[in-house]
């Protein structure tokens, strides 16, 4: 709760206008019994025609000055919820920028989809009700109930209990309800899950057919849903009936006792009639209240799931330029790395330094650390143990725009964003210009298949699948070359590339020149001997560090990755004459 | 007809499947409206009896408080039921809804797959189904006791003055024709809403599900700025839609005080002419009031249900995509792996034709392999293996059956795949490996997972085979042994990998090539490779360049041919 009037406090005109007007608003229907009134008293008792005439007219009026106001208290209602939600859509989308990777890692992608869609409608939806009805509910109610006091005070403790009861039901079934309204959200999660995993792998369950059996499980888990849904139900189902039955008792409660003091001449008639009104008052307004209180439970359950993320104290990198950049090379310290919940360390004791100037390259097989030691160079994780120095900085104190200057990343995995192949590559450097962008798109071999597509204007889709995997990762280094003075790092880059236009291209960046560092990731030696330096890793450990001659006379695990690759290599020496 | 109308009729169409609860709710509704009218009536008889001191019927007023007790305990009971009854029914359609969503999409054609966001597919399979049944339920609930109270109330007034009553329901359609005028307009604000809703969902499942290349990139900035406007354009939407919608009640509210004046003119004249007493018009006046009280709540869940309409209306959408028609129900049996693909011509844009009268036979056990430059149409000779896409002109047979006369998922039956697209899912391993089939033994994985050399991997992991896997936890290479580990276990006669073992460094590559040598033994394997050195000792090397193949043949004689394979293959070095 604390945490929604932290957000709530931005549109504090709107949050506090809406219930106010819409007081207003009953008070004017206060007034309709007294005209009605006046018009039994001097129109009809008089035969006065044109005073009848005239008081319905007032009628009209209050009623069009009650529309007015109500017109008035629904905008300020609807603006209040609506950009309330919004900005909550913005925080969230904005925080789960700033999320770290470790803690990415722990939340999940999905449940953060969830939040930004479901959980933020069901608030909107709830602070809109709330606004318009949830003020004007209690206002009647204890209103009803004061007035009661001021005709007899001890029938009026009969309210006092009632009201108390009432709010015993309320609040116990909204306890109730809201951990299972979470519990909802949390299956829509994983139903969310699965018709994602089944789009992105489509390929996969049809080549399986396994089609059928995901309709299978989907259906589980769908039913799981509802059954949570229906169970929620069921307790937010009763307080309708509780209320009316309370209600109903005092109201029996309340003739009885009345009956018996006009017997003993403690009470008017009158007064009895006047408490049932206040009574049935309380019941009319009570019954809308309970449609509420339902979407109100669902909004505080949902606001409470939204808050998990937005509290999360998990600040991101301040800027420190000063700190980058007076000083080059890279260096790691007798590095260390476990993942959070991971039996074993994924680096374990790296220990080198690259001087200015050098390139490096990372060598080893599948698992043996070389996207975690990208992930730490580039201060996406911080290490366990030891110290890391890029450019004279800790890269983990290394701020977002400043990661964007230092480093140019081809990930293992290339994907491009929706937009256009310029948006693409102006994502590390905003003011690439045109002359800039086609130079590294040739560079990267990428510049035939763009001017086929349509050029730099070209449209990306989502994830880029409109490019072929080889066209994605030529487009992906591209975007990684655009910009000047960058340590350029290569993960694996080239996977997806033939061997020649594979070669082709490590030629012409080696030519361009387009960068300060490289550092090339890759299983194969060919992708690594052309770097000064190799960082050869095995399960985790650091089993090499020197030049391709030193590694070939010095490690065993080096040389064993080149034999495995170049047997053909000295065959074809032998029967080709000219290689 | 208009749209929501249409769409309305198609809801209902689901809504039959539960008429019998449908029904009862109608008649607890009945019950509830009733006794809720009725009791006010027996504490007003109650009141009666107190006529002043010394001048109270105790004992009529007990007997009447004990009826009204009773009456309010079933009023509450059928309320309850009908509350569990409609969740139940608007839970179970949204649920028969998703489903049918869902498995309509495991029908429908890669060709339109492939064009969608998943986000964009994803909101309208979850949130507007939420969005639906959220409406669905307030709808259903307002709607049915808002119509038996105004049926019980006119009836009761009709029974008290018919020429005022006959002038409230002559003056009652002013209220419909602004509710439906209001509701016609807000539609379409709904519509642009939850369409604006599906490019915000689509962005954000773009840009979250690729949260940690954003990082690396430090892209965070300029897609908060993307973000920022897709909310704002949202946020005018959601406003507009919101607070036009949301006039409905207070302009309902307005007729009806408009209709109470006109009784209370009326009435009053009536009064003054004689033909109606000052109480009757009390009488006339309290339920004239009453009588309105369900059109404002109808109205106020108008709103509600245009959203919903406009989300079911997304909904329906994708239900009535074209699903993959099958183009033969014959039963493709496992073959010995003959396949020819007989002059077959495809592209996936019409105006660009991709690959042009294509011919290849392959002969049982033969191990065909497909070179050539990036985008030259590898893959999608793979696509039409499969049946993924089917081609324009020619045909594919295996073991001399055209394919096209039998059914897919037999033809699939037949083949083994490993993508490049790694794809795990968020479940154990073992679910990983068998997609499921809970028929296969643990031993029986374990012994694929040495030959696909996964054993270890699986081994070292804190729960074995139990071990939950999200897409993150284990490297691109490791999931891809896991891949690998899922055909193994199955062994299907012939085999597809598309560019299988990009992702694994060639120490293991080296290995599962020795595992695949063996499973490809008598099998007829199609390899997709950009490393050549993988495929030197295939039985057929395709060599192909936009779209056609350029040069066929074994490794030696396409060397010695001197052409561009010999060009493609020593450029590794």
């Amino acid at each position: 709760m604390r945490f929604l009037w932290k957000y709530l406090s931005k549109f504090k005109k709107e949050v506090a206008l809406a219930p106010a007007l819409k007081m207003l608003e009953a008070l004017f229907d206060l007034f309709v019994p007294l005209l009605v009134a006046t018009i039994i008293d001097n129109g009809i008792e008089k035969s006065n025609m044109s005073y009848v005439l005239k008081m319905s007219l007032v009628l009209i009026l209050l009623a069009a000055v009650g529309l007015a106001i109500s017109i008035t208290a629904q905008y300020f209602a609807a603006k209040a919820s609506v950009l309330f939600a919004s900005d909550l859509r913005k925080r969230l989308f904005f925080r789960i920028q700033d999320l770290s990777y470790a803690k990415l890692d722990k939340t999940g992608t999905d449940t953060l989809m969830t939040r930004m869609s479901s959980d933020v409608n069901q608030v909107q939806s709830g602070l809109n009700l709330a606004l318009r009805l949830l003020l004007r509910s209690p206002f009647i109610v204890f209103g009803s109930m004061i007035m009661a006091f001021f005709i007899d005070w001890e029938t009026a403790l009969i309210f006092a209990a009632a009201i108390l009861v009432l709010s015993f039901i309320i609040f116990g079934i909204m306890r109730i309800t809201s951990p299972l309204y979470k519990n909802v959200q949390r299956k829509l999660d994983k139903m969310l899950s699965r018709v994602r995993e089944n789009l992105t792998g489509v390929r996969v369950i049809r080549a399986f057919r396994k089609e059928a059996q995901e309709e299978k499980l989907f259906y589980k888990e769908n039913i799981t849903y509802t059954d949570a849904q229906k169970k929620a139900g069921y307790f937010s189902s009763l307080l309708n009936p509780l209320t009316f039955v309370v209600i109903n008792l005092a109201t029996v409660f309340l003739i009885y006792t009345g009956a018996l003091k006009v017997s003993s001449g403690a009470l008017s008639k009158g007064s009895v009639v006047a408490l049932y009104n206040y009574m049935a008052q309380i019941l009319i307004e009570l019954i809308k209240l309970a449609n509420l209180i339902v979407s109100i439970t669902k909004a505080l359950a949902s606001c409470d799931r939204i808050a998990d993320i937005l509290e999360e104290k998990d600040e991101p990198a301040t800027l420190n330029t000063s700190a980058v950049g007076n000083k080059e090379g890279i260096s790691f310290d007798n590095v260390s790395f476990t993942y959070e919940n991971a039996g074993a360390p994924s680096l374990k004791n790296i220990d080198f330094t690259l001087k200015p100037g050098e390139d490096l390259g990372v060598i080893g097989g599948t698992g043996s650390g070389k996207t975690t030691f990208i992930n730490l160079l580039q201060g996406l994780y911080t290490c366990s143990e030891g110290n890391i120095s890029v450019s004279g900085a800790d890269p983990v104190d290394i701020s977002s725009g400043e990661r964007k200057r230092l480093f140019g990343l081809a990930p293992q995995k290339s994907v491009l964003f929706s937009g256009t192949v310029r948006s693409n590559m102006q994502i590390l450097d905003e003011d690439a210009s045109d002359k800039e962008i086609l130079s590294s798109l040739k560079t990267s071999m990428a510049l035939d298949f763009v001017e086929e597509k349509g050029g730099l204007d070209a449209v990306v889709e989502q994830g880029g699948r409109n490019f072929s995997g080889g066209q994605r990762q030529r487009l992906s280094i591209a975007r990684a070359l655009t910009g000047k003075n960058r340590i350029l790092i290569l993960d694996d880059a080239t996977s997806a590339l033939d061997f020649r236009t594979e070669k082709l291209l490590r030629e012409g960046l080696f030519k361009s020149k387009g960068y300060k560092t490289l550092i090339s990731v890759s299983q194969r030696v060919s992708g690594v001997m052309g770097c000064q330096k190799i960082l050869v890793l095995d399960n985790g450990r650091q089993a090499g560090f020197g030049s391709h001659e030193e590694l070939m006379a010095s490690c065993h695990v080096y040389r064993d990755i080149y034999y495995a690759q170049f047997p053909e290599n000295e065959e074809l020496g032998r029967s080709e004459a000219f290689v | 007809m208009n749209t929501s109308g249409k769409t309305f009729k198609k809801l209902l169409k689901y809504t039959g499947i539960y008429k019998y609860l449908l029904l009862l709710t109608l008649i607890l509704s009945l019950v509830i409206s009733f006794l809720s009218l009725y009791i006010p009536m027996l504490f007003g008889d109650a009141i009666d009896l107190i006529s002043g001191k010394d001048y109270v019927d105790i004992k009529g007023i007990v007997s009447l408080l004990i009826r009204i007790m009773v009456f309010a305990g079933v009023t509450a009971l059928s309320q309850w039921l009908m509350n569990i009854i409609n969740n139940k029914i608007s839970y179970h359609l949204v649920k028969d809804l998703r489903n049918k969503a869902f498995s309509h999409i495991e029908n429908l054609p890669l060709r339109y797959l492939d064009k969608k966001n998943t986000g964009e597919l994803l909101s309208r399979v979850i949130t507007d189904s939420e969005t639906l049944s959220e409406g669905l339920l307030l709808g259903l609930y307002s709607f049915f006791t808002g119509i038996i109270t105004i049926l019980i109330t006119l009836i009761f007034m009709f029974s008290k003055n018919v020429p005022v009553t006959v002038l409230v329901v002559l003056l009652t359609p002013l209220s419909f024709i602004l509710a439906r005028f209001i509701a016609k307009k807000t539609f379409k604000m709904f519509k642009r809403q939850n369409e604006l809703r599906g490019i915000q969902t689509a962005f954000t499942e773009e840009i979250v599900g690729n949260q940690k290349l954003v990082k690396a990139l430090g892209y965070e900035e300029n897609v908060k700025e993307r973000f920022e406007a897709i909310n704002k354009d949202l946020t005018d939407a959601g406003l507009k839609a919101v607070f036009f919608s949301s006039i409905t009640n207070p302009s309902t509210r307005f007729v009806n005080s408009v209709i109470y004046a006109a009784v209370a003119f009326a009435g009053a004249w009536m009064c003054i002419s004689g033909s109606l007493t000052i109480g009757g018009l009390s009488v006339m006046l309290y339920y004239a009031n009453q009588y309105t009280k369900p059109f404002n709540d109808i109205s106020s869940v108008v709103t509600e249900f245009q959203n919903s309409l406009a989300a079911s209306a997304r909904i329906f959408e994708l239900l009535e995509q074209e699903p993959e028609k099958e183009t033969g129900n014959e039963e493709l049996p496992y073959c010995t792996g003959d396949v020819e693909i007989d002059k077959v011509s495809f592209s996936y844009d019409k105006s660009k034709p991709l690959i042009k009268d294509l011919h290849l036979k392959a002969s049982p056990g033969d191990r065909i392999a497909i070179v050539g430059p990036t985008g030259c149409g590898k893959t999608t000779i793979i696509n039409l293996l499969m049946r993924f896409y089917d081609p324009d002109a020619g045909t594919i047979r295996m073991d001399g059956k055209d394919i096209y006369s039998c059914s897919r998922s037999s033809l699939r039956k037949n083949y083994g795949m490993v993508l490049q697209d790694i794809w795990i899912r968020n479940a154990t391993v073992r679910d990983n490996i068998t997609l499921g089939r809970d028929d296969i033994k643990d031993e029986n994985i374990l012994e694929a997972a040495k030959a696909a050399r996964s054993y270890d991997l699986i081994k070292r992991l804190p729960l074995g085979l139990d071990t939950v896997l999200t897409e993150n936890s284990l490297s691109q290479g490791e999931n891809q042994l896991l891949c690998i580990t899922r055909v193994m276990v199955l062994r299907p006669p012939l085999l597809i990998l598309d560019e299988a073992t990009s992702n694994i460094d060639t120490m293991t590559e080296k290995k599962i090539r020795e595992a695949f040598l063996k499973l490809m033994e008598g099998r007829t394997s199609f390899i997709v490779a950009h490393r050549l050195s993988t495929i030197t000792d295939s039985d057929l090397i395709l060599v192909m360049k936009d779209g056609s193949i350029i040069e066929q043949g074994t490794h030696k004689e396409l060397l010695a041919k001197n052409g561009f394979y010999r060009e493609l293959y020593l450029s590794q070095f």
